[in-house]
This record gives C-alpha cells, structure tokens and sequence, in this order.
C-alpha cells in the first residue's frame, strides 16, 4: 500500500489522499518549477526533442518551400517593413505606427466607455422590481440587437447614417467619435452579458446574507455581489478587451480615421508588396500578448488568493 | 497520448518534406500578337472557358460605362468596347460571359477568373508588376467634384487646393493624385468604395473627391445633384486598359482588335457617344 508519497510510512499513499481532497503534491508551489510544469525529467526531455522537430518543420517550410522566396520577398521585406512603419508622403505611403496611436486612443476611451456603460445594462437586467419592467425590456432589446448586428454595419448606421440626419450638434462629429460610439454600442451588449454571467456566479447564500445584515437590495448589490462577481469575470473581459483592439480598424471604413491597419492597405495597394500587412500584424501582437499574459497572472493569482492553494491553475 | 504525439510529429515532417518536393508552376510571359494568329480557333486553348469569352467588372457598374448595371445589355461605353473587341475576335454577343470583381482585387497578384476585366482600371507600372494591361482604349483626365456653392467651388487656385480635405477609395489612381499632385495638408479620408465616397461628399464629411471625368460629369449631373464640376485636372498620361493575369498570352489578340477598333473609329464614335464633354468644363491646375 504505501510506497513514498506524502511522508513515510504513510496510512493512505498519495493517490488516496488526494481523492479524499487533499491538494495534489507540489500545488504549493515546492520543488522545481520548471520540470513540474514539464512533467518531470523524462517528460522534459521529450518535450525538447518535440520543439526541436517541430521548428526544424517550419524553417524547412519558410526556407525551402517552392514560394518561399516570394513570400520572403512579399510579405517580409525588411526596407518596405520600414517604409510602411514610418510612412513615407513622398510615395503617398500613411504610417502604420502613427496608425497604431489611433488605434490605442480608441480602444482605451472606448473600453472605460464599455465598461460602465454594459454595467448599468447588466444591473438594470437584474432589477426584480415589477415596476422598472419596461427598463428591463429594454435592456434585453439592447443586447439582442446589439449582438446580433453585426459591428460593420453598426459602424456604417451611425458613420453615415448620423450625419445624414441632419441633426444640429450630433451630426457633426467627427469620425474618430461616431467610430467609439459605434464600437461602445456594441460591445456594450456582449459585456453586459459577461457582467450577468459573474452576477448569477455569487452564491445566492451570499445575497441571504447580506439581506439579513440588513443591507438593502441597492447596497447589497453594491458592497456584496458587484465586487465578487467582477473578480471573477476578470478573464472574459480582458479577452474581450483584445477583441476590441482588433476591432477598432473596422472604423477606418470611415474613411477619416487611417488607423494601422487602414494604412496597411493603403501601402499595400501602392507598392503592391504585403509587408505593412505584416508590421500592422507584428505591433498589435505586441499590444496584446503582454496582456495575454497579465490576464494569465491576474487569473492565477486570484485563484489562489481565493481557494489557498487548492485550485488547479497554474 | 503517446501514439498520438508520435503521430502528430510524424504528419508534421511529412507535411514538412512534401512541401520541399513539390514543384513550383511558374506561368510564361510570351506576348503573341499579329492578326493571322487570332483567329476564333487559335485562340481557344489561351482563353479561362473556352468557347466563350469572361469579361469581368466590378458591381455596381455605374453609368456612362455601362447602364443600368446590366453589362451583358451591350450599352455603356465600355459595354460595348467589351462586344466589339469580342466580335473582332470572332465571338458572337451569346458567347461573352460576364462575371464581377470588385475593384480592388482586380490589380492584385495572382491566377484570375476571367479573360479580361474591363473597369477603369488605369496602367500603372506598380499595376503592370502584378497584372498585364492591353493598349489604352481611353486616355483619361481626373476632375474634382464638389458641393455647389462650397469654398472649393470658388476658390481653387494651385494654393487654395492644398488646404481642402479631399476623399477617395483606397487603391485608385484618383487617390494616388490628390497624394502626388494636389499634395493637402490634411491626410485625404480614404474609403472602401466609390459609394462611400460619395455618400461622404453629400454629408459634407469631405470637401471634395477626385474621379475620372466621365464619372465626374455623371456624378454632378445626376447622382449628386448638389454637387458640381468644379474642373478638369491637366492630363498625366494616365489612361485605361484591359485587365489580364500576368502573362496571359490573350493579349496579344486583344491589343490586335483595339488596333482595329481605333483604325476603323469605331472607338471614337462611342467616346463621342457615351464619354463627350456636354458641359464645358474649365481645367484647372493642381
């Protein structure tokens, strides 16, 4: 029966115990990080042959393929890379690096925007008073037309339908901020549903308890359920939160704002090479794997915050 | 799960290996041309369908190109360059077929569905890397539009036009003239398509866009009518072609029917026809 595991001489051996609940060895985070991540020495091993194989595939592709010199030479030059970087007025190429700072502009302001904004949807959904019924209707309204229309047409309705209207004030915009109401509008929708998801996460024991501390529903909501249910959404709504950094260059159909990928394009269809294809590419990795790999941390962190260990997430 | 490692690593060589065997097709840039070679007969083997011809255009296809965005109804000026340069080779109206390509993915590289695409593309050497043109079967100047009674209308001097904010759809030499020639100081606005652009002039997004004269003179006389003429830009050169895939031999047979057309002027008669000036138009210079 017992044969090592956790202590000699052990009454139960380790597969035991961790079925009874115990958290499984080396969850605390003891013993050599990187061979438990690789699965033990033997694992580390095979996992090194693996990488080595499967690189050596893909430099066999991209050097010795049959294309492989026109796909160099198309889509990663090196001098048009830095042509369609830095632009170039002069051959009437837009940079894709001054495009970028659009793109950041908007997915910033449009995310503090989204937020809020899907917040109060979400919460108004909640709201059980028979009396705020009509706000509820249109909540769900709101978040089933608004995920359902797709976000290039919602671009297209207000970048070319507002200011057909006419309106004094409102049709004068320009189209950097019919491009972020567009883009707020609808995110706003599916947001709200990831806020919903968190709210009906928190135990209802939780609610019980905070009603009987004499909390009101509003207070309750604001001190007991909203903080609970937003940690845990963290991670769907960081993912969303890239999602929307790519989605920004669907504004540029608007024609005002050459963001980086619009630039892009326009490089492209000047010089007829896809390099900028590829720089507009390269930065907004950089943009996002860094958050990526913060969500992974935040994630990691709460959960053991949170459960002492016991969860699974590495 | 350890089969299926070894499996998986086994396809990704044998991908990796197949990849370096296969061979590459590289596609001959012979051009044929002269009349006794382009029969209806000799030239089967050189057409996408053959037995008939596939002509390509972009949709919608606006007027004095084509009418009523119909180009198999034989009416529009280069509905009609399509059937005569057709009937020269010897196809009969039944036997063009007409498909859509959307403009900006007509120049690009790469294999094509169609014989030719016959869309106001002009030549451009950048162009001419990617695909091949035919001779020019209309030499074309750029005109500025704009709203009647706007500030452009009245004031375009060489100076005064650099301060404009223009629009224009990505990947026209219309663009790339208001980027060489006009040079603003405000980036133009760059838009999808021609209809965006003109939706932008009417909502007075854009002070004013740039488009060949035929389709200046049709957008201020009848889709716009706000809009005006403002003037003709000086010619560059620049002027239209056929459109063909990289070293399709076809054009040789093609540019060989052209001639014909401009000899026999029947080219002229539909460039006075459906392309005459019927206002004046003052040039003006960038």
């Amino acid at each position: 029966m017992p044969a090592g595991g956790i202590g000699e001489g052990a009454f139960f051996d380790e597969q035991t115990l961790v079925a009874l609940g115990a958290p499984p060895p080396g969850s605390f985070g003891g013993g050599d990080r990187r061979s438990h991540l690789l699965g033990g020495q033997r694992a580390a091993a095979v996992s090194t042959l693996s990488t080595i194989v499967f690189i050596a595939v893909l430099i066999a592709l991209f050097v010795f393929a049959p294309g492989a010199e026109a796909v160099r030479h198309t889509f990663f030059n090196p001098s048009n890379m830095k042509e369609a970087f830095l632009g170039d007025p002069r051959l009437g190429l837009y940079s894709v690096g001054k495009g970028l700072i659009l793109n950041i502009e908007m997915f910033l302001i449009a995310e503090v925007l989204i937020l809020f904004f899907a917040l109060v949807i979400a919460v108004v959904r909640q709201l059980r008073n028979p009396v705020l019924f009509p706000f509820r209707m249109l909540a769900v309204i709101y978040t089933d037309v608004f995920r359902g229309v797709p976000l290039i047409i919602v671009i297209y309705a207000i970048g070319f339908g507002v200011p057909a209207l006419y309106l004094k004030g409102i049709s004068t915009q320009s189209d950097f901020v019919y491009g972020i109401a567009a883009l707020v509008l609808s995110y706003s929708a599916y947001v709200a549903e990831v806020y919903r998801a968190g709210i009906a996460s928190v135990h209802q024991s939780q609610v019980s308890a905070a009603r009987s501390l004499g909390l009101s529903q509003w207070k309750s909501l604001r001190y007991v359920v909203l903080p609970q249910a937003f940690r845990t959404v963290i991670p769907p709504l960081l993912n969303d939160f890239i999602s929307l950094q790519k989605d920004t260059a669907l504004v540029s159909t608007l024609g005002a704002v050459i963001e980086a990928n619009r630039a892009a394009q326009i490089d492209s269809s000047t010089l007829f090479v896809y390099s900028s294809y590829t720089v507009a590419a390269l930065l907004f990795l950089c943009l996002t794997i860094p958050l990526a790999r913060f969500t992974d941390r935040l994630i990691a962190r709460d959960v053991n915050r949170r459960l002492a260990g016991a969860g699974t997430v590495r | 799960m350890r089969k299926t490692l070894a499996l998986i690593t086994l396809v990704g060589l044998g991908f990796g290996l197949g990849a370096c065997g296969s061979t590459a097709q590289i596609s001959a840039t012979t051009q044929i041309g002269g009349g006794s070679s382009c029969t209806y007969a000799s030239i089967q083997s050189e057409l996408y369908k053959p037995g008939a011809l596939t002509v390509a255009t972009d949709s919608p296809a606006y007027p004095p190109w084509f009418e009523n965005n119909t180009p198999s109804n034989d009416k529009g000026f280069e509905s009609e360059v399509a059937f005569d340069v057709a009937k020269e080779l010897g196809f009969s109206k039944s036997q063009v077929k007409w498909t859509v390509e959307p403009f900006n993915s007509s120049y690009a590289p790469g294999p094509k569905t169609f014989d030719f695409d016959i869309n106001e593309i002009s030549y451009s050497p950048q162009r001419a890397e990617a695909v091949t043109f035919s001779e020019s079967y209309y030499n074309v100047q750029q005109s500025l539009v704009a709203l009647k009674g706007s500030l452009i209308a009245a004031h375009h001097s060489p100076a005064d036009l650099r301060n404009y904010v223009y629009g224009d759809q990505i990947g026209t030499t219309s663009l790339a003239y208001i980027l060489n020639e006009l040079r603003p100081m405000q980036p133009p606005s760059v838009f999808n398509n021609l209809n965006d652009v003109k939706s932008a002039l009417q909502e007075a997004r854009i002070q004013a866009l740039v488009v060949d004269t035929p389709t200046a003179q049709y957008i201020s006389s009848s889709e716009i009518p706000n809009s005006v003429m403002v003037g003709q830009f000086p010619s560059t050169g620049e002027h239209y072609g056929l459109l063909f895939a990289k070293g399709d031999p076809l054009v040789g047979c093609v540019n060989y029917a052209i001639g014909k057309l401009k000899a026999d002027g029947t080219l002229a008669k539909l460039v006075h026809e459906y392309l005459g000036l019927y206002t004046s138009v003052p040039t003006i210079k960038p």
